[in-house]
């Protein structure tokens, strides 16, 4: 069913040479630099980067070729130096030496000898190299130049005056980020490395540039003088705001989290971060962190030790029977999910759910399978087919991949000498996009089509009756006939099922949709028809573990909303993680007795809350993973837990113990660890049964704007909306209502007037991307948490001073 | 015999004699004692004795936060936290302790300061009243440095030639 990619790729040729007189063997078309990397045999350089197109413009890794029994007279880069039968090279012969010198004394004469106050001493590959091959005293007496820097935002700072002009992060910023967003300008002295007009990086991957620059012009402005990199201690962790579940290292000092940076893995991020992973840790230290467990005695919450705050809850839980829920948070560990579902079933209930934006649970919600192609595969698509995904803020690794796809001919052997390139016949991967509003795809899209929430299914039933879908259901099967048929839905139809391998991923605005479940089964049922894979992005950071330990009910956490319990815990989420947060707050208010357990206590939940547990997060506690691969990854607790946070295990168990519950008599994470570990490796809970039928379908109300409410890319999670850096930064949009110009003009909203929508005033900002008949409002901000959520008609009205 | 001369010597308190006129020498001699605190023994200007920071004569402070001093100390006396300045974003030390009880006055930290701040002064003279005390700040490390400016400075003078 699912497409695997072919190995297309032609067997992979190998040419036999020599490198200092030993026999190396590395695949044709390879430069001499990959095949010594692979002999471990070592060969400076700075410009040279793996993952990135070859430049060959710091002439630091200069070596010495012979061919057919005669020297080369001049030096050659062995990075762009593409080997060849026969031939000899040597990176340690006299000549190679000098040259190798010499150019790194070249490199010093405008290097600045600020290494005392430079966030990169101590790893810094400048330095390091120096160490081998520059000389102790300096022969450059005249001045050295300066160069002014530029703010490029609130996550990197910059010193350009340290920078050699490798244009590592130029390329990284244009081949892998996308954005073009820095170039090198002028010559010689003058040369310099910059954004052109000194504007902020606006990519989601922005803080690769750090990792990639050799040098401290580009290091991280968070981390910006806390530590040096041989005071940290380097615990391996993993992101946990989206499903990807990136590698990472975490930076810790005397038990705080610093900062993060990559951990190589090339199934899940190879060797980049997003932006979001790696300065959320920031919000780990907000200022209203829950230190110490508070009780409500007398109206008043007070602080108590952990015994009482226990035995206060299990009373409350005691009183209310079997009349309890859970909302779980999504990024929750798979431990904990299991835990709360054990204690809420324990005590009769089945209302626990981590599924908080889903608004459609017909068909039980996002099944929290795992995808049908893994994300590596992805990078080798010939076709995509988008749906309602704003790929780059949901998991801009995944976006990294497609963008991938979309470039490069995964026919074509990965020759990376642009030598053996034919340009005219390099065509990537051909992507199609079914989209509520035009996102900006750093990709060029081969067909892209934008349906406000209300036209989305019908756009679905017309590609899926191109894709000749049957539907096995009576109103899917009627509902398709009656579709339109479209020329260009056929045409992408055909390039999905001729592609030799596709995939067809479906994102937020498809979960979040008031008819999710048609939109579910169209998909994948397109997909099927096209033999692509099905990639169903999670409806959160670990939904494939907590559906597998089974922390998710079939009425989902509607059924919580819907019908508020007697007593109501909260593990870990806060009312903007919810798909309409005033649900959320008329629960937890209408409940009689609310725990709030989690990190944070916010005016929200001390107003609300009878019992606040102070949780660990994620570095600070162990705890299992599952990332949209299926991949379990186990983590061991990286930071230190502030004041008397614990962490949610523990807290489950005394809870558990208290209440009597069975199965919490374990001892540690191990024990809980052994008991879910047959479910993790499982399948979940899986896809719809074929006899259930769907819901009837709605249809809107004529001329009623219909609101998009996707997640703003750093509003995700309690955490990330609280990394105060992540927050400046441009991406994340302050909440606005982003309309059409003919929708606002029939509104009223041209000229600069705010908006009224459903009460609440915003901005107006007129965006060609919005298609008519909706109105796009970010969620997950404060400002919008009055708002009805995806998919929902809105009444607005111009605000008239 | 020597029995007969070994007793005459006792009986006569010869050796008694002998060492009490050393002591007779000796109190004319003049002194070895010093009157401490009024007098002290000359030191060395390589004497390494209490810690201080050092300010440029603008008033700024030399250290820039390299930790370069924390990262060579053998006793793991040095404990500095750092951040950007609040007015300028300049990288200077929130905190800048050393623990005097750890110190082995090895000077290390002095050679390793790339812009002369952390300095060991020639005072030894100096005492503890009250736990913790032992541990000196970053302000009082500054304090010190005010305070004898003037003979640290002479006492670097004196010895750049050798360095
Ligand atoms: S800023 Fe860093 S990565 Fe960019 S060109 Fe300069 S040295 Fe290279
Ligand atoms: S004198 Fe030696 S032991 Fe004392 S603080 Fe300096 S480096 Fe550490
Ligand atoms: S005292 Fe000197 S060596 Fe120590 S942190 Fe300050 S500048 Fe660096
Ligand atoms: S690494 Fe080869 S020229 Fe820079």
């Amino acid at each position: 069913m699912s497409a695997q990619p072919k190995d297309t790729a032609p067997p992979v040729e190998m040419v036999e040479f020599e490198v200092d007189g030993h026999p190396v063997s590395a695949p044709k078309g390879s430069m001499i630099i990959q095949a010594t990397d692979a002999a471990k045999i070592p060969v400076p350089r700075f410009c040279y980067h793996e993952k990135l197109p070859i430049a060959a413009n710091c002439r630091q890794c200069m070596v010495e070729v012979e061919m057919g029994g005669k020297l080369v007279p001049k030096p050659q880069p062995a990075c762009a130096t593409p080997i060849a039968p026969g031939m000899k090279v040597f990176t340690r012969s006299p000549n190679a030496m000098k040259w190798q010198r010499n150019t790194m004394e070249f490199l010093l004469i405008n290097h600045p000898l600020d290494c005392p106050i430079c966030d990169q001493g101590g790893e810094c590959e400048l330095q390091d190299i120096s160490m081998g091959y520059g000389r102790s005293v300096t022969r450059f007496t005249e001045r050295k130049r300066t160069v002014t820097d530029e703010n490029i935002g609130p996550l990197v700072a910059t010193e350009m005056t340290r920078c050699i002009h490798c244009t590592r992060c130029v390329r990284f910023v244009g081949e892998i980020a996308g954005t073009y967003e820095m170039g090198d300008m002028s010559r010689g002295d003058s040369h310099v490395i910059g954004t052109y007009i000194g504007r902020t990086i606006e990519s989601e991957l922005s803080g690769n540039v750090i990792d990639v620059c050799p040098v401290g012009a580009l290091t991280d402005k968070v981390f910006q003088f806390k530590a040096r990199a041989w005071e940290l201690i380097a615990k391996p962790s993993i992101g946990y705001h989206d499903a990807l579940g990136s590698n990472l290292w975490l930076h810790t000092k005397r038990g705080q989290a610093l900062r993060a940076v990559p951990r190589d893995n090339e199934a899940i991020n190879e060797c980049w971060l997003s932006d979001r992973d790696r300065y959320s840790h920031q919000g780990l230290y907000a200022d209203d962190r829950a230190e110490k467990p508070l009780i409500r005695k007398g109206g008043e919450l007070v602080e108590v030790g952990w015994d009482e705050a226990i035995a206060f809850v299990a009373d409350g839980l005691k009183k209310a029977g079997s009349d309890i829920g859970a909302l779980v948070a999504p990024m929750t560990s798979c431990e904990e999910g299991a835990l709360l579902a054990q204690l809420v079933r324990g005590l009769g209930s089945d209302r626990i759910d981590h599924r908080l934006r889903v608004q459609d649970f017909s068909d039980g919600g996002p099944s929290g399978a795992t995808f049908e192609m893994s994300v590596e595969d992805v990078a080798r698509v010939s076709a995509a087919l988008i749906i309602g995904s704003n790929v780059r803020h949901e998991m801009p690794l995944l976006n990294h991949r497609l963008r991938h796809a979309s470039r490069h001919d995964a026919s074509k052997h990965p020759a990376s000498n642009p030598a053996h390139y034919d340009i005219s016949e390099v065509h990537g991967a051909k992507i199609f996009a079914i989209n509520p509003v035009r996102f900006e795809y750093n990709f060029e899209l081969a067909g892209e089509k934008v349906f406000a929430p209300q036209d989305f299914v019908d756009a679905m039933l017309c590609t899926a009756k191109a894709a000749g879908v049957q539907g096995d259901d009576r109103a899917l099967a009627e509902a398709i006939a009656a579709a339109d048929d479209k020329e260009d839905a056929r045409q992408w139809v055909a390039a999905l099922r001729d592609a030799p391998s596709s995939v067809v991923v479906v994102g937020d605005a498809v979960t979040q949709h008031p008819q999710a479940s048609w939109l579910r089964v169209l998909a994948r049922a397109i997909a099927e028809a096209t033999n692509s894979a099905y990639n169903e992005l999670p409806s959160g950071a670990n939904a494939v573990g907590l559906a597998r330990v089974g922390a998710q009910s079939s009425s989902g956490a509607k059924a919580i909303f819907d019908h508020a319990p007697k007593a109501l815990i909260t593990w870990q989420t806060g009312s903007q993680d919810a798909s309409v947060p005033a649900a959320y707050d008329k629960a937890r208010e209408n409940a009689e007795f609310y725990v709030y357990a989690g990190a944070f206590a916010c005016d929200g939940v001390k107003r609300t809350a009878d019992a606040v547990l102070p949780l660990g997060l994620p570095p600070e506690i162990d705890g299992t993973w599952v990332n949209v691969d299926g991949i379990v990854q186990a983590l061991a607790a990286g930071s230190a837990l502030p004041g008397e946070a614990r962490p949610g295990w523990k807290v489950l168990r005394a809870l558990g113990a208290a209440l009597g519950v069975a199965g919490f008599d374990f001892v540690d994470l191990k024990d809980v660890h052994a008991r879910i570990a047959g479910d993790l490796s499982g399948q979940g809970t899986g896809d719809r049964g074929p006899g259930q039928r769907l819901p009837a379908r709605t249809t809107a109300p004529e001329g009623v704007l219909a609101r998009v409410a996707t997640v703003g890319i750093y509003r995700t999670d309690a955490v990330v909306r609280r990394a105060k850096a992540l927050q400046a930064h441009p991406l994340n949009r302050a909440p606005a209502l982003r309309i059409c110009a003919d929708d606002a003009r029939a509104l009223g909203l041209l000229g600069g007037v705010k908006a009224d929508v459903d009460g609440v005033t915003l901005p107006v900002v007129i965006d060609a991307a919005v298609p008519k008949g909706c109105a796009w409002i970010e969620a997950g901000f404060a400002a919008t948490a009055a708002l009805p959520p995806h998919g929902a008609a809105l009444s607005i009205k111009a605000v008239t001073a | 015999m020597k029995r007969v001369t070994e007793y005459l010597k006792s009986l006569l308190l010869l050796e008694l004699a002998a060492g009490l006129w050393v002591t007779l020498k000796y109190l004319f001699k003049p002194k070895y004692t010093l009157r401490f605190p009024m007098e002290t023994i000359p030191r060395s200007v390589r004497f390494r004795g209490l810690h201080a920071l050092r300010r440029y004569p603008n008033g700024e402070e030399r250290c820039i936060a390299c930790k370069l001093c924390e990262a060579v100390c053998p006793a793991l006396a040095i404990t500095i936290d750092s951040a950007p300045r609040a007015s300028d974003g300049q990288r200077r030390t929130t905190r800048y302790d050393i623990d005097l009880f750890k110190c082995i006055y090895c000077g290390f930290c002095e050679e390793s300061c790339p812009v002369d701040s952390i300095v060991l002064t020639d005072i030894l003279e100096y005492h503890m009243e009250r736990r913790g005390e032992n541990v000196i700040t970053k302000p009082q490390l500054l304090a010190m440095g005010d305070r004898f400016e003037k003979s640290i400075a002479a006492n670097r003078a004196q010895d750049a030639a050798y360095r």
